[in-house]
């Protein structure tokens, strides 16, 4: 080697640049398991969110009853268990769980599980506190035209609920970019495996932590930009046009 | 078809261990403009709100065309398309323009094309003199025109009967006009409507039956020359001097 780095800064450029390819694969796993998990986890949130929502109607029949009932109770459990342990545990019992059951999962799939599993039972209360936050006066101006809850929920109170947790959507996002790096114990090369490997051959750890802290920081940055910008878009517009040809018959 | 629309029977209704309606029986019929009076608290917006169902009544009956009201959540829905409801707080859909405000129900409940629920939706914002405002969000509009959009949406619905739940308590005087106005010419069309109010001038002049409300009983229904003239409840006439006072 004709250029050996002699301080610090020079080890983090020598790293970044020797194991690029390290680093790359390690990114793109970190992206595709935190934002495949999250979207999923998202959508399970939501599920989860709207069945905790839903309120039996005593009046019903015993079927729909039941099938209220149950669908509630597990989502309850679901919620509890995954809200009271850590993800880095989360991670072991689904992995060697599935393995020794007999389902060959491998590791980048199992995160992807792990991370949807853990994001869908935090993102089920922030639905439901986002379908909390609207006024009882949507939904009674919904039911008094004779739509039905269900209507109700997904016409009205969904789309406005939605509006209101974006921010905590970004959140939830920006948190999994960085939870993604416990996925490492159960052998997913991301980012924080990368760096283990790629510092421990010339013993430059230090070095190789600050190459993936800069690559997660200029992600986030990025990814907090375009939800900024979502937020924005979906802020509406301030004015509205006049329908003139109307105006005739108004003071 | 009966004259008769709405019957309730007994109706009771408690809130745990408070009573707020007790042995409500009177009966609506097509054509009426219904005032209910009362001071605050005595149960007049529940009434309401139980003939709507969106307080399931704690005894007593509801009858829809002489056909006592089911209780499953199907049959609620049809009967709450048939009978509308227009609130103090207008309860306009906030994520849609004045225009998909008066089409949500005629397209997702009675499944109207969507030419034909435009058509009606325009119909009645003309009425309300609404129509310039169809590309509005409610937040862009103030109390009067929410209320009045809140109108024309219930109307959309051609329902047998309307409900108003102090419709003009949360408007500003000058804007109260506005809204009475289109009122009276509802009730000029002969709509039937059932008028929870706090507006003894148009109680008076509007309205063909007066039912006066105390400590959850209705205590009087007349008609509103004698009402107001000469009630004859000690508490009406309590009511009406306060008023007259005033």
């Amino acid at each position: 080697m004709t250029n050996t780095p002699t301080n610090s800064f020079e080890w983090v450029w020598f790293i970044a640049k020797k194991y690029s390819d390290l680093f790359i694969r390690g990114t793109w796993l970190t992206l595709l398991v935190s934002v495949t998990g999250t979207i999923l986890g998202f959508v399970l949130g939501y599920v989860v969110g709207i069945v905790q929502d839903t309120e039996i109607n005593k009046d019903d029949n015993i079927v729909k009853r039941g099938v209220v009932g149950l669908m509630k109770a597990v989502s309850t459990v679901y919620v509890e268990l995954f809200r009271g342990t850590p993800m880095i545990v989360q991670a072991m019992i689904v992995f060697y769980g599935l393995r020794q059951s007999g389902w060959e999962i491998d590791p980048i799939n199992a995160g992807i599980l792990v991370t949807l599993l853990n994001t869908g039972a935090y993102m089920a209360e922030t639905v439901r506190a986002g379908i909390k936050s609207i006024d009882i006066g949507q939904r009674e101006g919904a039911l008094a035209l004779g739509m039905s809850p269900i209507s109700t929920m997904f016409n009205i109170i969904l789309p406005q609920a939605f509006k209101n947790i974006v921010p905590e959507m970004a959140n939830t996002f920006l948190t999994n970019l960085k939870m993604t790096s416990v996925l490492n114990v159960i052998g997913v090369q991301e980012l924080f495996l990368q760096a283990k490997t790629a510092g421990g051959t010339y013993y430059k750890y230090l070095e190789s932590y600050l190459v993936i802290a800069l690559i997660y920081l200029v992600l986030c940055f990025v990814f907090s930009r375009v939800f900024a910008l979502i937020e924005k878009k979906m802020a509406g517009q301030k004015d509205y046009v006049l329908a003139v040809e109307y105006m005739e018959n108004t003071q | 078809m009966s004259k008769e629309i709405i019957r309730v029977e007994e109706l009771g209704k408690s809130f745990g261990e408070h009573q707020v309606l007790r042995k409500i029986d009177f009966s609506v019929n097509r054509g009426d403009v219904i005032c209910i009076l009362g001071s605050s608290g005595s149960g007049k917006s529940t009434l309401l709100r139980c003939i709507n169902q969106l307080e399931t009544q704690s005894c007593g009956k509801i009858f829809f065309h002489d056909k006592e009201l089911g209780r499953t959540q199907r049959e609620i829905n049809e009967y709450r398309s048939k009978v509308g409801m227009v609130f103090q707080s207008f309860n306009l859909f906030n994520n849609m323009t004045v225009l998909k405000n008066c089409m949500e129900g005629t397209r997702k409940v009675l499944h109207l094309p969507k030419h034909e629920a435009h058509e009606r939706a325009m119909t009645h914002l003309k009425s309300v003199g609404m129509a310039p405002f169809i590309n509005a969000y409610p937040a862009q509009l103030s109390g009067g025109q929410k209320q009045r959009v809140a109108i024309a949406r219930g109307l959309c619905m051609d329902p047998e009967v309307l409900l108003f739940d102090e419709p003009t308590s949360a408007l500003d005087p000058e804007m109260v006009g506005d809204v009475l106005k289109v009122m009276k010419e509802l009730a000029q069309k002969n709509l039937t409507m059932l008028i929870v109010t706090h507006e003894m001038d148009f109680a008076r002049d509007v309205s063909n039956r007066v039912l006066f409300m105390d400590k959850g009983y209705i205590v009087e229904d007349a008609p509103p020359e004698k009402f107001f003239t000469a009630p004859e409840h000690p508490r009406a006439k309590e009511f009406l001097s306060r008023f007259i006072a005033g």
